[in-house]
């Protein structure tokens, strides 16, 4: 069952700000994911997500963003990094999900205007996926200079990073299909 | 003597098949009612997280 039923991997793009640059970089990596055999993606922009504000955690989970989590083997995260930290809205989607999550891959592409990638960003969330119960793989992708990286269509303008997003996929889709098996024919009894 | 508890196996309510208990974790529940009896921990209850592995789909309850 496990080989005939392909990868469910989707990329939630973190942040709502207007003009933002992180949404180049979401399409890029989807637009990547979409090309590997037997991996489905979608990419979910958190700023579409109707969620309220005045409360917080399981309590405001949205219907379509829980059952995608529970579809997903693994997701993608794309977090913009700014004053040194990934954005609250990230932080309030993420939380309104927990069981969805449990043993499941997760890869990091920080965003940043900066030399650094989002570098302190991606650091900030590590802790967070852990106690969601998602398993963060040793790879990360650091979009540095974003203004420089893609032109004003989207367009990427420097081709090594299809590269870099090669290796953090690959590393990404082995351990989805590691955990997949692990949750479904590894028991912990 | 301590009364050991004993759950059954968790059935996938699509494929009707026995799902596969692969982690228990701690959770701390934020509700207003604070954590529920099952409670092992201050803060957190213990719950079971159980994948079909038939259709991939996963389960939850109190350990």
């Amino acid at each position: 069952m496990e080989a005939t039923r392909p990868l469910f991997i989707p990329v939630i793009l973190g942040t709502a700000r207007m003009g933002r640059m992180s949404l180049h970089a979401a399409r890029l990596v989807t637009r990547e994911l979409g090309k590997r055999a037997r991996v489905e993606t979608e990419l979910i922009d958190i700023a579409r997500l109707p969620l309220p504000t005045d409360d917080a955690g399981e309590a405001i989970k949205h219907p379509e963003f829980s059952a995608r989590m529970d579809r997903a083997d693994a997701l993608v995260i794309i977090s913009p990094e700014y004053n040194h930290g990934y954005s609250g809205l990230l932080k309030h989607v993420l939380d309104s999900c927990l069981k969805e999550y449990i043993h499941k891959a997760v890869g990091i592409a920080g965003v940043s205007a900066g030399p650094f990638g989002g570098a302190r960003a991606i650091q900030n969330l590590l802790p967070v996926m852990r106690e969601l119960g998602l398993v963060t793989i040793f790879w990360d992708v650091n979009f540095s200079s974003v203004q420089k990286l893609f032109d004003e269509n989207g367009k990427l303008l420097d081709e090594s990073f299809i590269r870099r997003i090669d290796k953090f996929l690959k590393e990404l889709i082995w351990m989805a299909k590691t955990l997949r098996h692990g949750r479904e024919q590894i028991s912990a009894d | 003597m301590a009364a050991t508890k004993i759950q059954s196996r968790m059935i996938c309510p699509s494929c009707k098949v026995e799902m596969n208990h692969h982690c228990d974790k701690l959770v701390y529940n934020t509700g207003p009612l604070g954590a529920g009896p099952a409670d092992l921990t201050p803060g957190g209850v213990i719950t079971e997280f159980h994948t079909c592995p038939g259709c991939g789909g996963g389960a939850s309850r109190d350990a």
